[in-house]
């Protein structure tokens, strides 16, 4: 991470951060940044209320009964708008029990709630780069988190965007061809929710294609036992965690070249950093 | 069979998770992709290690011959 002179921070990074985790835009408010905030807090916090009424805030009862606990849900996306989470579970929590149908939207709302919480990861990393980027510093290149949640939409996407092509090639086709392996696998059982909690939530961060894939399948059946099933899901998982990789290496780059330009008085930890950074403007996106 | 088709499922699996964790290590593709069968020979053989170890403590604790 590039560091800066505390007289050229908006503010502390960290509580931006966490005011970010547990309300989404409060970080930007707490660095005077209101309508910044207030745009993030109406969708973040919307997706999420949407999510819940789709669901009957009922997402949470795919879990298995014994599976069920306060940190139960740790691991699930939502856990990145924890204000929302924890008002999920002092509201509803697992349900009552009882056997009654889930509502007819309740897979599409638990993407939407799902997406509110990997949003508001986004929204806190903007936040806290926010904290650490001068007021008066120039706008050039593409914006760090915008590449970060292009990584996100698209494996390799975001390296594509910087240049970096030979790498957004591999990181592609490793990524989406484990996860269309793993599907063919598991013949199509990890394209649900209710089905596989964790593995889904894992299966989330590799972004459109996973959820484009379970909207277009229409979360077909198991109609009997698949030989590679537990396989299948595994490979279907990996990829979206090792898209978290991806995510990080095209962030770091690019958060070097951002705090650079924008700092080139800076220190000479910025000027360190700079050398060890790869050049890519050599070769621009078309 | 069937372990023979889990071992190379394995081993494809690895190869990802190699890929990436290079990719996350390295900035620079030629530097990275050199070290890769390095890496994935480290992994595969790390790997196997705590296999044989899993195989030697079930067979020692948890056999029921």
């Amino acid at each position: 991470m590039v560091e800066l002179r505390p007289s050229e921070k908006r503010g502390e990074p960290a509580v931006a951060l966490l005011l970010t985790w547990f309300l989404p835009g409060a970080g930007h408010v707490y660095l005077g940044r209101f309508w910044t905030g207030l745009w993030a807090f109406l969708l973040i916090e919307g997706l999420y209320a949407l999510g819940f009424l789709l669901s009957g805030g009922r997402a949470f009862e795919f879990l298995d009964p014994e599976l069920r606990g306060v940190f139960a849900t740790v691991l699930a996306p939502e856990m990145g708008n924890l204000g929302a989470m924890i008002f999920q579970h002092k509201s509803v929590g697992f349900g009552s029990g009882g056997p009654t149908p889930f509502p007819a939207w309740v897979e599409l709302g638990s993407i939407l709630t799902a997406l509110s919480g990997v949003g508001n990861l986004f929204v806190m990393v903007h936040a806290h780069l926010t904290a650490r980027t001068p007021d008066n510093a120039p706008r050039r290149g593409r914006h760090p988190v915008l590449l970060l949640v292009a990584t996100w939409a698209f494996p390799g996407l975001g390296h594509f965007l910087q240049g970096r092509r030979r790498r957004a090639a591999i990181v592609c086709v490793v990524l989406l061809g484990l996860f269309l392996a793993g599907t063919w696998m598991a013949g199509g059982a990890n394209l649900s929710r209710m089905r596989h909690f964790y593995y889904w939530s894992g299966q989330f961060f590799l972004g459109l294609p996973a959820i484009v894939a379970e909207i277009l399948s229409g979360r077909p059946p198991v109609t009997g036992e698949t030989a590679l099933g537990d396989a299948g899901l595994l490979y279907a998982c990996m990829p979206g965690l090792l898209n978290i990789l991806a995510m990080l290496d095209v962030f770091g780059v690019a958060e070097r070249r951002w705090l650079e330009k924008e700092n080139s008085a800076a220190s000479s930890s910025s000027a360190e950093l700079g050398s060890k950074a790869p050049e890519f403007e050599s070769a621009p996106p078309a | 069979m069937e372990l023979l088709t889990h071992i190379v499922l394995f081993l494809i699996l690895s190869f990802g998770i190699c890929v990436m964790g290079v990719f996350y290590a390295e900035p620079e593709d030629g530097p990275a992709l050199q070290s890769l069968p390095r890496r994935y020979g480290t992994f595969v053989g790390a790997c196997a290690v705590v296999a044989v170890i899993l195989l030697v403590v079930e067979w020692v604790f948890a056999s029921v011959r």
